[in-house]
């Protein structure tokens, strides 16, 4: 298993663009995946770094490692991760534009310059994707500081909401500060060259229509490169037709038979609709799909997600 | 059993909380058509793009209007309401629209604030605008309407807080006086557009123009012009929305799943609200794997599963070896299941609902009908 991670190639090309953003309904397992991919990124030698939103930390303690806040911090060898946080993010940007801390102190910590600032739609979404973006563009002699940023972006409305900020400023905004970041921003997020969207779903019925819903979105109002639907959580075909109809009678004896019955029945079901919502979301979808199968762990820690970057490469 | 319908029995307003994904907009509408069942006319209001709970529910598609579920549908269904369901989807622009409307003085204002760009984002994209305008509808649905019960599925937060915070946010930004103050001369002046920068003579304001545009600043200041003289009825009328949520006539059902992440979210919730002081009316823990090894005791092995499957005459020790490990697994997954209930159990009030995982999702109103006798 270890060995085909350094080996496999997962999702062709998934892990050759510099930015890679995972979304997908809440509650599918965004954070494992974008872990696992980082994972699979650093293991075969890139330097990687990790991008939450504004979000309650999930990424490096997923990998066993302290929260990083909004400061990037290494996790693992080469793989780093951060928390964007609106506030941080106001300084930094803040602070490039201005050049001198003291005229940004003077005023951005002024109250009421703060009060204002939270009053300009978007900008909070605006300073924290230029922060993401930013990352991805800073080279450092004469190469990009990273090879890949995984950018682990909220659920689905939320990251409509932060991803199309760019392009919304670029239709609403005249020339100037705000217009001319915007810019290149928009750019970097629809240049095929260096960006990849990925969705993440489960194969259930509202993650999977809600994963089609987004897939318009991305080609739609984002106009974003696609990359692959992640189906999460797959379960596996582990009973024949017979098998089933044999299990559905069983399912009534008394123990022991009649309870492993009963679950293995529970499974074959779930396990026919998952096939049926993966059929759904690839008719749906022309998008490369990368199965990662349902694994049943007690916790959900650093070994999980090593589990899953195994079954991403040796899936793909 | 029944608990939390009885609960819920004196409530007119009952807002399901809690992180996306948990069937929060199902338990929605279970809840409201027990209560049309039971002899209510009811309302169930959805914030997500809810299809399949319009199909479920037989209607073509849910729009900011209220539709009422047909009668055939129920019977259709072998049910036979004593009351009357409808149901709607809230449409945020829309809502936003009629709330200006509502409070400008006249015609060409409203066109103005219509017309500005920050309008246009703040009505269609600014986070918690959504959450502002599902407590604005439910207002104006909870006063002017006569349900005996309006059931709220609130927005999938990222971040619980949003909703509640939303409206003091929003306000905020409406209304603020320090921003207000720095545009002032211009608002008052109702000179506004370019004219701002005169009072960007001042340090800050040439610094900020700096760092945002000068047009931008130029929009907020037109924005803020217009919603001058309005604020004041935005603000009473908020204030209403938040009394209104305190009140014992409303009941908050806290909704998860059994994942820990939805869990940390309910209970984070839960803090909230209580510190807020909003009642809640019932906790209900979602789609949780049920245990199927009666006692707790030792799995049985495959050896011992292949037997049985001998007894029945049934020849099969792969077949006994799939079956010991799905068991193992189920029987896992109920008992991390069970000890994150316990968790969301432990530190909310009651009454407390345990729903198993279904074999199929809800698609029609005869499963709605099943959901709701659970409750």
């Amino acid at each position: 298993m270890v060995a085909s991670l350094s080996s496999a190639v997962p999702g062709p090309a998934l892990l050759d663009r510099r930015l890679l953003v995972v979304t997908g309904k809440g509650g599918v397992g965004k954070s494992t995946i974008s872990a696992a991919l980082a994972l699979l990124a650093a293991e075969r030698g890139k330097r990687v770094l990790v991008c939450e939103v504004n979000a309650q930390e999930r990424v490096a303690p997923l990998l066993g490692a302290p929260a990083s806040g909004s400061e990037i911090r290494e996790a693992l060898p080469g793989l780093f991760t951060v928390n964007v946080l609106p506030r941080d993010a106001m300084r930094e940007y803040g602070l490039m534009t201005l050049k001198f801390k003291t005229i940004y102190d003077a005023v951005f910590e002024n109250r009421v310059v703060r009060y204002f600032l939270k009053a300009i739609p978007s900008l909070a979404e605006l300073v924290m994707l230029g922060k993401v973006l930013y990352e991805v563009r800073v080279e450092e002699r004469g190469r990009p500081r990273w090879d890949l940023v995984v950018l682990d972006a909220p659920a689905t409305g939320h990251a409509v909401q932060l991803l199309r900020v760019p392009a919304a400023i670029l239709d609403t905004v005249p020339p100037g500060p705000l217009r001319r970041d915007a810019e290149w921003m928009h750019a970097l997020l629809v240049d095929p060259a260096v960006t990849a969207l990925s969705i993440v779903t489960l194969p259930e019925e509202m993650p999977v229509n809600e994963a089609i819903e987004l897939d318009a979105a991305v080609r739609g109002v984002l106009g974003m490169p696609r990359g692959a639907l992640v189906v999460n959580a797959m379960p596996d075909d582990r009973f024949s037709g017979p098998e089933r109809a044999l299990l559905r009678e069983l399912a009534d004896a008394p123990p022991p038979l009649g309870p492993a019955a009963q679950a293995g029945r529970l499974q074959a079901v779930r396990a026919e609709q998952a096939s049926r919502y993966l059929a759904r979301a690839r008719a749906a979808l022309d998008l490369p799909t990368l199965l990662v199968p349902l694994l049943v762990r007690e916790r959900w820690d650093r070994g999980a997600v090593e589990a899953v970057a195994a079954a991403i490469a040796e899936g793909a | 059993m029944g608990a939390l319908v009885e609960s819920l029995r004196g409530k007119r307003i009952a807002v399901c909380v809690g992180s996306g994904g948990v069937g929060k907009t199902t338990l929605a509408a279970a809840v409201a058509l027990q209560r049309a069942l039971a002899g209510g006319r009811v309302l169930v209001c959805t914030i997500d793009p809810a299809r399949r709970l319009a199909s479920s529910l037989g209607l073509e598609t849910l729009g900011n209007i209220e539709a009422h579920v047909p009668a055939h549908k129920f019977h259709e269904a072998g049910l036979e309401p004593k009351g009357e369901l409808f149901a709607m989807m809230l449409d945020v622009k829309r809502t936003w629209d009629d709330l200006v409307a509502r409070h400008s003085p006249d015609r060409a204002r409203q066109e103005r604030i219509y017309k500005n760009r920050i309008y246009q984002q703040l009505s269609s994209a600014l986070a918690g605008s959504q959450e502002y305008m599902a407590m604005e509808k439910l207002y104006e649905l909870a006063t002017e309407r006569d349900y005996d019960l309006i059931v709220l599925d609130t927005p999938p937060t990222a971040h619980a807080l949003d909703f509640l915070e939303a409206p003091d946010r929003i306000l905020d930004f409406l209304g603020n006086d320090t921003a207000r103050a720095l545009l002032a001369p211009a608002v008052s002046a109702g000179k506004v557009g370019l004219r701002l920068f005169r009072l960007g003579g001042t340090y800050v304001a040439k610094t900020l123009a700096r760092f945002t545009g000068v047009e931008v600043l130029a929009d907020l200041a037109e924005f803020m012009g217009g919603f001058q003289g309005m604020y004041e009825g935005f603000k009473n009328r908020a204030a209403a929305v938040r009394a209104l949520f305190a009140e014992p006539s409303v009941g908050f059902v806290l909704v998860s799943s059994a994942s820990p992440r939805s869990v940390d979210e309910a209970l984070y919730f839960h803090e909230r609200l209580h510190a807020e002081s909003m009642p809640i009316a019932g906790v209900v823990a979602n789609r949780v794997t049920p245990a199927l090894w009666p006692g707790g005791g030792a799995l049985p092995q495959a050896g011992e599963l292949a037997a049985a499957l001998g007894q029945r005459g049934v020849a099969g020790p792969p077949l006994a070896a799939r079956l010991a490990r799905t068991l193992d697994e189920h029987e896992m997954l109920a008992r991390i299941d069970a000890r994150e209930v316990e968790r969301l159990f432990e530190a909310t009030p009651g009454p407390h609902v345990v729903l198993p995982r279904l074999e199929t999702d809800v698609h029609d109103l005869a499963g709605l009908a099943r959901l709701a006798a659970a409750l």
